[in-house]
């Protein structure tokens, strides 16, 4: 009956808090649909006649969806979320959600390339290690984690927030179908149908946290959603990683508050690796050869790349090659996989 | 009773002499103009008889017949009035019958004086091909006298027009041309750093390849096509007076000098302002004004797309062909094409410092603006990036003189072979001799790195060019790989 009453109140999409603070009011998630139902609560008239649904129906849609529940408690439920105090009653999963705490990798929507170059190598580097690697599938940061982990093969978790079935933003659907076809999965504690309204995200925000045993700040502006995941990471009692970036620059001014108040900062992959493994444990080593081993030029060049990635020019100076022969140098390691260019950015990795 | 005055007009930008015809005869007064003039011409008339009685000559009050032979070539403008007045006082008897061995061009005003006129430099070049003088007003003479052979006269009225004619007068010199401009407009050593759009920019210059610039504003793309002329080898004398006539043709007579021209059009400009129109006789649009030059498009995503595909027969074709009302032209359009635009509507995607604000869907619909047909002419393309201030601060650049050598010298090598780079066909390229090791990298390239089979060509063309600079006869592995990373990616 509990079970049934817990599901019910999950479809109607509240404001976490919201329900947990009606749950210890009337007593039971039984009393608060019931509540719910008669009118007793304000609410919008659509969460009311959400509240009078029957639990077979929730079932039905989703099974029609193919998303699966688990509430707090259930043995597939994650016990490093369950210890939370404000952890979700309800989780709405599609794939195969890890039993093991993860990596967390966040950062700001409206990303620089510096950002953008280091979420994807450290999802790489954290999928590579065989560890899960948590997201938010927004745009920017997220998205490039993510990326990073299908680039590696990983497990990847994306923690919505909207309904299992609304995937936003919409041209992360097929990121997403990847994730989950790789082995990774879509979490979320919203219904099906909930739309992505802004309130939704910070709440959201403290799952990412608590999927993970260590949060990663890519790059983040003083207010945002990574900031607020950082804080969640921090009254959880998770590591919180974050990257340093340059002074003046307006996207990295929360990743620099956030070392000045004692985050550990991450330099490049191997370096968050290391640190990560004293929490996770040693990485797994796939120890996949580069497809043809670089010449010497070739081996220059890489070298004089950074994980965060730069310009051909930079890279060309930097590896003491002339121009012509790091041009040349540059499309031998694309052709084997060792580089990819994205508009006039060189990355390591394919 | 009969005289006929030559004269010029132009069918597309080639002068073509035209018979002005006068005939003096019996009947009730009247003054015709035929040989499909247009108003201005028709016109003539008004100014003819005020300008014959101000230069104190009687006018034949008669039935006057004038015919612009040949009557199917379209006449526009007051160029004209000259060679008719000329023609009219030597049919009425009124002055010597010498006076029509003359090339004419130039309006009349009513007191008799000449005015400037569109065609000077037409002029020039019929009369040197007639081997007769060419009297042209003070501002048309100029253009004229680039013409080396042209015997130019200047003259300032009707009467004086007369008088040199028959030889009566000695006439003035046409103005010396001013001195053409040492040293490119634009010189490369004026670009600090950049060493990749350099070299691409090297790279177009020698294979004639269009390039594509992608890059924030302020990154300098404008100032580096702008060095593409001084890169290029010069016009011969004979090119340049074909751009000279071009540009004449489209009433903007050209500054000598052998520096190939450089236009860059609005993104707002209209069709006919880009490829050429106009109503009436049609006028050359920039694609012809940068004829043996450069075609500069900025902001290539800012352009509509229906202009981009006009633009698209003529570059591949070096043609461009006109149509209007009973008339249809053909300009020369053999230009180099350079587009530079911002990799996303805010410019700053893939900045160091400054983070992008544009929606990904919003990039994706800004790069399908340009992407396709157009974007499948382009051999190179290059990132060029905003510059650190220790490179602004940095040593100047490789002249523009030294690159030129070495563009120069693989022309050569071009030219001893198939001609420019850019319009290898893909049989062409196929006969070209390739490494076995740079086939090999063209193969696992093709797979790798998704080309298509116009990407395999471009690339193949691209390396052809690097392995002329470098003055190799085979295309070497080196030059196929740099050419994949100066490749137009998707």
């Amino acid at each position: 009956m509990s079970r049934e009453a817990r599901l019910r109140l999950a479809f109607c999409g509240l404001h976490p808090e919201r329900a947990r603070r009606l749950v210890g009011d009337l007593g039971s998630p039984g009393a608060v649909v019931a509540a719910l139902a008669a009118g007793r609560v304000r609410v919008p008239e659509a969460v009311r006649a959400t509240a009078s649904l029957d639990a077979a129906v929730c079932r039905r849609r989703l099974a029609a969806l193919e998303v699966g529940c688990l509430l707090r408690g259930d043995p597939g439920y994650p016990p490093h979320l369950s210890e939370l105090p404000d952890a979700p009653d309800v989780l709405f999963v599609k794939g195969r959600l890890p039993a093991v705490p993860g990596v967390a990798i966040v950062g700001t929507r409206r990303c620089t390339r510096y950002g953008l170059g280091l979420a994807r190598v450290y999802g790489q580097a954290c999928a590579a290690a065989g560890w899960p690697v948590v997201s938010g599938l927004a745009r920017g940061a997220d998205a490039a984690a993510h990326h990073g982990v299908t680039d590696a093969g990983g497990v990847g978790i994306a923690v919505l927030g909207s309904g299992p079935d609304v995937v936003y933003p919409g041209e992360h659907r097929s990121l997403l179908a990847g994730l989950i076809a790789a082995g990774g999965a879509l979490v979320t504690e919203y219904p099906p149908g909930t739309r992505p309204e802004p309130w939704r995200f910070p709440p959201r925000n403290r799952i990412i946290a608590g999927l993970a045993a260590a949060v990663v700040v890519v790059e983040a502006a003083e207010t945002g959603g990574a900031l607020i995941t950082a804080a969640a990471a921090l009254e959880q009692g998770r590591h919180v990683f974050a990257v340093p970036g340059d002074v003046g620059r307006e996207t990295s001014r929360g990743c620099n508050l956030l070392i000045r108040d004692g985050a550990t900062p991450v330099l490049d992959p191997a370096d968050l690796v290391a640190s990560l493994s004293l929490l996770l444990g040693p990485p797994a080593c796939p120890g996949e050869a580069p497809a043809a081993p670089p010449d010497a030029a070739g081996r220059a060049l890489l070298a004089a790349i950074p994980a965060s990635g730069s310009t051909l020019e930079a890279a060309a100076a930097a590896s003491g090659l002339g121009l012509g022969p790091a041009l040349a140098a540059a499309a031998r390691l694309e052709v084997v996989g060792l580089i990819r260019r994205v508009g006039g950015v060189v990355l390591p990795g394919r | 009773m009969f005289a006929s005055v030559t004269s010029v007009a132009l069918v597309g930008i080639d002068p073509c002499p035209v018979r002005v015809e006068v005939h003096v005869g019996g009947g009730k007064e009247a003054f015709h103009v035929v040989g499909l003039p247009d108003t201005a011409v028709r016109e003539a008339k008004e100014r003819v008889r005020a300008a014959v009685l101000s230069s104190g000559y009687r006018f034949p009050f008669r039935r006057l017949t004038v015919n612009l032979a040949p009557a199917e070539i379209p006449k526009a403008g007051s160029a004209y009035d000259l060679p008719i007045a000329l023609g009219v006082l030597a049919a009425a008897g009124l002055v010597p019958p010498a006076v029509t061995g003359v090339v004419a061009l130039g309006e009349l005003a009513l007191d008799g004086g000449v005015r400037p006129a569109r065609g000077g430099l037409g002029a020039g070049i019929v009369a040197a091909g007639l081997g007769r003088p060419c009297l042209l007003p003070p501002g048309s003479a100029a253009e004229a006298a680039v013409v080396g052979e042209a015997q130019v006269r200047v003259v300032r009225t009707l009467a004086e027009a007369v008088a040199v004619a028959l030889g009566e007068a000695v006439p003035e010199e046409p103005p010396a041309p001013p001195p053409a401009a040492a040293g490119p407009a634009v010189d490369l050593a004026w670009v600090r750093g950049q060493p990749l759009a350099r070299r691409a920019l090297e790279v177009a210059a020698a294979g004639g390849h269009h390039l594509l610039l992608v890059g924030p504003p302020g990154a300098g793309k404008t100032m580096l096509a702008r060095c593409l002329p001084g890169i290029l080898p010069s016009l011969t004398p004979a090119e340049a007076l074909e751009v000279a006539r071009a540009w004449a043709a489209a009433g903007r007579p050209r500054p000598p000098g052998d520096e190939p021209p450089f236009r860059s059009p609005h993104h707002t400009a209209t069709t006919a302002a880009v490829v050429g129109g106009g109503s009436g006789v049609p006028v050359p649009g920039e694609l012809t004004l940068a004829h043996r030059g450069v075609l500069f498009l900025d902001e290539l995503g800012e352009f509509p797309p229906y202009l981009l595909d006009a633009l698209r027969q003529p570059i591949e074709e070096g043609w461009v062909h006109v149509a209007r009302k009973g008339v249809s032209v053909r300009f020369p359009c053999e230009v180099q094409v350079v587009a530079a635009t911002n990799p996303c509507p805010c410019g700053y995607a893939g900045d160091r410092l400054v983070a992008c604000t544009c929606s990904p869907a919003g990039v994706a619909r800004y790069r399908r603006r340009f992407s396709g047909p157009l974007l499948d002419r382009f051999d190179l393309q290059v990132v060029v990036s905003r510059l650190d201030p220790a490179e602004l601060a940095g040593p100047e650049g490789e002249p523009s003189g030294a690159v030129q050598a070495r563009v120069a010298a693989a022309r050569r090598r071009q030219d001893a072979r198939a001609g420019l780079n850019r319009s290898l066909s893909r049989r062409d390229l196929d006969a070209l001799s390739f490494t076995t090791a740079a086939d090999a990298l063209l193969r696992a390239a093709a797979g790798r790195l998704a080309l298509t089979a116009r990407g395999w060509d471009r690339v193949r063309r691209v390396a052809r060019t690097l392995a002329d600079l470098a003055g190799s006869a085979t295309v070497e592995e080196g030059h196929l790989a740099e050419a994949l990373t100066l490749r137009v990616a998707a």
